[in-house]
């Protein structure tokens, strides 16, 4: 497993990306790898960037400078060097060997759980319609739902929802799977089926990179911590040394401590 | 007053087929128009945006009567002669093409901007994800304010008698100049105007609920 040295080149390789909205710097020179493998969570203060950041490792955000790329490939800009964005069909090959898991779920209402996790494998990955059923019910299995193909999203409670989008994303066999607070929009009680589902992901070795609150499961789940504050990466390590309640870094210091009086 | 009913009949048939020809016709030109300017309203570059809103908003502004007589009596001026038949067809399709433009553009608006993300997520290209994720949820919505415009279109066509085309509304005006009934064959004419509408509406609601199992 990489620890993001360079021994190895990593899967996906952040560098130097920076982006403002209008006049405000969300990301200042952001480096980060993550290795094959890996689960790498980001935690930080709200506004620190977090999000803005795995939204630009699959180009649902551009960003002004730097470079992301995924396997040695630019995600969303032409090898040309000259920052040319890529085409539509191209951006979405892209897209496609990335998965994303988001906060507010956003399962498709009209398709049932099968038919969110089909769309992908049929119009994406060209699979027939017997072959993507057998995929999807395959997730669906795994994520425990297997009796609720064919159930629609609004027939499903939130944790349901949620295991339904881990599905639709990993259905797809992504090189990394991106997870945006996948647990914020959870009833605390649905939490535990959720993060059980990722947990069983990185057992099997899939690589991951996460924005999460719950501190505790970033401690047990992933190999790495990155602590994000201002834009910037603040603070890169193992779970034991980034959440040490002793850090002398003051800014994690203060998160952590803030952090800790509003959830324990 | 059956027998003054009996008599026009005949001369009806003909221009009520001319009504559903010209209504048929505008409805299908301006739901493709308005739903390709639609998508352009929506996801266009900037300069295109505008140039659909200014379209729009121009001819929402003025009454269909005056985009008729500005397109048959007007555009002749500039060197395009359209025989009246499609004149009127022309303007009552550039008059509903607006208003489709607005339906599509609540009913692609009132999609959650999540399920574009999530159908780029998954690598649906921009055809593909209006294609499969954002019309079939819009269309619940585009629907009943659509038909709408279907009833609004096959009433708006009796304008067309103004240019001297025999519609419904020309042929019932030209049995009266024979006739001089009035009475009858109006109250007929708008039996007929109404059973299209109805049948319509009922259609629509037929419509509307098969596809009400989409909940948000």
């Amino acid at each position: 497993m990489s620890t993001g040295s360079n021994d190895t080149p990593a899967l996906l390789d952040v560098s130097d990306v920076s982006k403002s909205f209008g006049a405000v710097q969300v990301l200042r020179s952001v480096s980060l790898q993550v290795g094959r493998g890996e689960v790498v969570a980001v935690i930080g203060p709200s506004g620190s960037g977090k999000t803005t950041l795995l939204r630009c490792v699959n180009f649902l955000e551009s960003y002004d400078s730097g470079s992301i790329r995924i396997d040695g490939k630019e995600v969303g800009f032409r090898e040309t060097g000259t920052r040319q964005r890529r085409g539509e069909r191209d951006l979405a090959a892209m897209r496609a060997e990335t998965g994303m898991v988001f906060q507010s779920f956003n399962l498709f209402p009209h398709l049932t759980a099968a038919g969110n996790i089909m769309l992908g494998l049929r119009k994406v990955r060209g699979k027939s319609e017997a072959e993507a059923r057998s995929i999807a019910e395959h997730w669906l299995g795994r994520v425990g739902l297997a009796h609720k193909a064919d159930s629609l999203p609004a027939e499903l409670s939130g944790g349901q929802q949620q295991r339904v989008g881990i599905a639709r994303a990993v259905a797809m066999e992504p090189k990394i799977l991106l997870l945006d607070e996948i647990t914020s929009a959870l009833d605390p009680e649905l939490v535990g089926e959720v993060l059980a589902v990722v947990r069983s992901l990185a057992e099997d070795g899939m690589t991951m990179l996460m924005v999460t609150h719950e501190m505790a499961f970033a401690r047990d789940a992933s190999s790495r911590i990155v602590f994000m504050a201002d834009g910037c990466v603040n603070a890169v390590g193992p779970p034991k040394e980034i959440l040490a309640a002793e850090t002398t870094n003051e800014r994690l210091r203060t998160f952590l401590a803030r952090f800790r009086a509003s959830h324990f | 007053m059956l027998t003054q009913i009996a008599y026009a009949l005949p001369f009806l048939a003909q221009g009520f087929a001319l009504t559903l020809w010209v209504s048929l016709l505008v409805v299908v030109l301006s739901l493709i128009a308005g739903v390709l300017l639609g998508v352009g309203l929506v996801y266009g570059p900037a300069p295109l945006r505008w140039a659909v809103r200014i379209f729009s908003d121009t001819i929402r502004g003025i009454p269909i009567l005056v985009l008729m007589f500005f397109v048959y009596y007007g555009l002749p001026a500039i060197g395009l002669h359209l025989p009246s038949f499609w004149a009127a067809v022309l303007a009552l399709t550039l008059f509903k093409t607006a208003q489709v433009v607005e339906y599509l553009r609540g009913a692609v608006g009132s999609i959650p901007k999540g399920q574009s993300e999530a159908a780029m997520a998954i690598g649906l290209t921009f055809r593909q994800r209006l294609a499969y994720v954002i019309f079939p949820q819009a269309f619940r919505r585009f629907l009943p304010p659509w038909i709408n415009g279907v009833t609004d279109a096959v009433k708006g066509s009796a304008l067309v008698s103004l240019l001297g085309i025999t519609d419904l509304m020309q042929a019932i005006n030209q049995v009266i100049g024979r006739t001089y009934e009035a009475m009858p064959l109006y109250i007929l004419g708008a039996v007929i105007y109404f059973a299209v509408n109805y049948a319509l509406s009922l259609a629509s609601r037929r419509l509307e609920r098969r596809f009400s199992f989409i909940r948000e």
